[in-house]
């Protein structure tokens, strides 16, 4: 088994954070940006730009509620997110077995 | 920004550019088990502080019933130590809670909310049941002895354990039904031996608790 077994997407520090961290809620739960951001301890910038990877692939799903100041972005796992994580788990398991 | 930083697609990662698989191992590992522990609604410190409220709140009520003959029930003294006790644990769990939902919403805050509600609304019908009983007259060793602490112990013990059914939660669900067993089994000791017998089975059942929930959280 090589590296290319593991999905790039998800095999990058920042990203493998952020899938993991939203993969500890329990399934139909999701995390506010700023929490998100307290958990991971990435810039706004930087995490909005990983966000947008994941989400743009289907990986997880963001919903803004509100206006102005106030509004909110939440972010969850999306399904597809979730088995993602599991095959690339198993995979760097697998990975790691054969070394 | 304070206690944030940088990662682009190839920081900390080998000088070749690739992520090294053990550190991605490691990282997944180091970042699940934090993630659990931040969002987790309870840990084994705060079920080690609910053993030793029960255990004090409760042992407080025996202590101010043990030497009646007949029973009277709980003592002003009694129930304001007992009191007491509860609403700093309360405020303890309260607090713990909040900061763990802090940005958390679906289906975990609902279940959370629905849960007081069911919690608020059992013991409240266990206190008028428990009026309907002094009204019809029964004693004062059923309606202020074994009626109030186990009914309320089996009420809260149900919806709890209702609860973490759906949740799957399963070590949770345990505690909830080992609680109910406390409430049961402690009715036989009569009104004076069931505050001591109900707060030590608490105690030792939270405190198993604490002990696998520290044992899970280091697998």
């Amino acid at each position: 088994m090589t590296l290319d077994a593991l999905d790039p997407l998800i095999h990058v520090p920042a990203r493998l954070q952020i899938v993991a961290t939203l993969a500890a809620l329990p399934e139909g739960d999701a995390l506010s940006f700023p929490r998100l951001q307290d958990l991971i301890g990435l810039t706004p910038g930087n995490l909005i730009t990983h966000l947008r990877k994941l989400e743009d692939a289907g990986y997880l799903a963001t919903e803004k509620s509100g206006n102005g100041p106030a509004s909110r972005t939440s972010v969850a796992l999306t399904h597809r997110g979730r088995a993602a994580l599991n095959t690339y788990t198993a995979a760097i398991r697998r990975l790691l077995d054969g070394l | 920004m304070n206690g944030t930083r940088d990662i682009d697609d190839t920081a900390a990662s080998d000088p070749d550019g690739s992520f090294d698989p053990r550190e991605a191992a490691k990282l997944l590992d180091q970042t699940t088990r934090q993630a659990r522990r931040r969002l987790d609604l309870s840990s084994p410190q705060l079920s080690l502080v609910g053993a030793t409220a029960a255990l004090l709140a409760l042992g407080a009520v025996w202590l101010s019933v043990r030497g009646q003959h007949p029973y009277k029930g709980p003592t002003a003294a009694g129930l304001l130590v007992m009191y007491g006790i509860l609403a700093c644990w309360i405020a303890t769990a309260v607090t713990f809670q909040r900061r763990a939902l802090s940005g958390v919403s679906g289906r975990s805050v609902r279940q959370q909310r629905a849960f007081g509600a069911a919690i608020v609304t059992a013991l409240v019908a266990v206190s008028v049941f428990q009026g309907v009983l002094h009204h019809d007259g029964v004693s004062n060793a059923i309606v202020y002895g074994i009626y109030p602490l186990t009914a309320q112990l089996i009420a809260m013990g149900a919806v709890a354990a209702g609860l973490q059914a759906a949740r799957e939660d399963w070590p949770a669900f345990g505690i909830a039904i080992a609680v109910m067993c406390v409430a049961a089994g402690g009715a036989f000791a009569g009104p004076r031996g069931v505050w001591l017998i109900d707060g030590i089975g608490l105690c030792v059942v939270v405190l198993g608790y604490s002990v696998a929930q520290a044992w899970l959280r280091r697998r």
